[in-house]
């Protein structure tokens, strides 16, 4: 990741006390956003804990606008945009990956609790077959399947 | 001996009925169970009917989810072998029997029904294929074949018989998007003896193919990144043998 030669020439960005206090009010609201969520049980904790980290980054970034020089200067990046572009883009690319590993890993689960589903079915057809006791379901199923 | 015969199906009411009764008739002997693949029309009730054992998957999966339900009972129910195909009435179930006489003689571990592979002929008579399935059927071909080290005509075959080994090993890995070929390819890595047997197959009875020439192209792709990753997957040797 080297800096663009054609970079402007004032590389150094200089945050106005609105624009900081615009940044720490939106990365508030968005942890307040965060909270709300999980309070109505629409996202779960283990999820969130990577969004709370984002927000308090943002709150980070308009307490503390020097870090961002300072980073851009580390990475070898004259233009502290592009630095700042840059890291929150890698982050949200490993982020969406990470969603899709989850996501490939609930699909393969939810396919076998549908097969595992229908299975059951079929015993019970044949269970249906030989004996009439489709009223305790629970009782056929137990003692069926040899652990694999 | 104990045999399952499956066949999975999905919205295959119109067919289904008869291909039982084909599948009963050609092989008295074996069970049969129908994997309703999230049918939406009456296929489990044709087949229930029909007097077949039918295990209902709660929503469409695909192929490769509804094959490996069948292995997967296969497998847990102790049948010794087990055999599929098509609900649309393209294979005839007497020669599903002379896949299933492979596995029984012990001559192979799986074994592939090609529409193929009729001796002195490229083609068959009794199947025509469409020029796109004509290319991808050469492209998969080629590809496996390089894979495997080991030479195949019908790749995408749902026409097939297994013995054991195949059913732990399917049952545990089974691709969902690729199953036709994928699992060729799995079972030629794990060192089992897969085994081509020329077959009869017919025009299909009802429902059309679902390959457009678009499609085909995605799908073969997709096939092909398949058989990529396949290559670099680990091996795992299966301890029941």
């Amino acid at each position: 990741m080297t800096g663009p030669v054609l970079a402007a020439t004032d590389p150094k960005v200089h945050l106005t006390s609105q624009t900081r206090i615009i940044a720490a009010v939106l990365a508030l609201a968005f942890m307040a956003l965060v909270l709300d969520l999980i309070r109505r049980d629409r996202l779960q904790e283990r999820f969130s804990v990577v969004w709370f980290v984002a927000g308090l980054g943002m709150l980070v970034g308009a307490a503390f606008p020097g870090l961002l020089t300072v980073i851009a200067d580390v990475m070898g990046v004259r233009d502290t945009n592009v630095a700042l572009f840059s890291i929150v883009l890698l982050l949200l690319l490993g982020l969406a990956l990470n969603f899709s590993v989850i996501m490939s890993r609930q699909a393969a689960q939810i396919t076998r609790l549908a097969q595992e589903r229908a299975l059951e079915k079929a015993h019970e057809q044949t269970n249906n077959g030989k004996s009439h006791d489709r009223r305790d379901p629970t009782v056929v199923r137990q003692g069926r399947r040899e652990p694999e | 001996m104990r045999t399952l015969v499956f066949i999975p199906a999905w919205n295959e009411e119109g067919p289904i009925a008869e291909v039982i009764a084909g599948v009963r008739e050609s092989l008295p002997e074996a069970d049969l169970l129908v994997i309703d693949d999230g049918s939406t029309d009456a296929t489990a009730e044709r087949a229930r009917e029909a007097g077949a054992l039918v295990a209902p998957l709660p929503f469409n999966q695909g192929l490769g989810a509804a094959l490996q339900t069948g292995y997967l009972y296969a497998l847990r129910e102790g049948y010794d072998a087990c055999a599929h195909l098509d609900a649309d009435g393209q294979h005839p179930p007497a020669e599903v029997a002379r896949l299933l006489e492979e596995i029984h003689a012990d001559r192979a571990d799986l074994v592939i029904g090609s529409r193929y592979r009729d001796p002195g002929k490229a083609e068959s008579d009794d199947y025509k294929p469409t020029l796109s399935r004509r290319i991808g059927t050469g492209v998969f071909r080629f590809f496996l074949t390089l894979a495997t080290r080991q030479r195949f005509t019908d790749t995408t075959s749902g026409m097939r018989a297994a013995n054991r080994t195949v059913m732990a090993l399917f049952s545990e890995r089974y691709s969902p998007d690729f199953a036709e070929i994928e699992s060729l390819q799995l079972a030629v890595r794990e060192g089992l003896r897969v085994e081509e047997v020329p077959v009869r197959m017919l025009e299909r009875a009802g429902g059309t193919s679902f390959l457009t020439p678009l499609r085909s192209a995605f799908f073969i792709f997709k096939g092909l990144i398949v058989l990529v990753v396949g290559q670099m997957r680990p091996r795992h040797v299966e301890a029941e043998r």
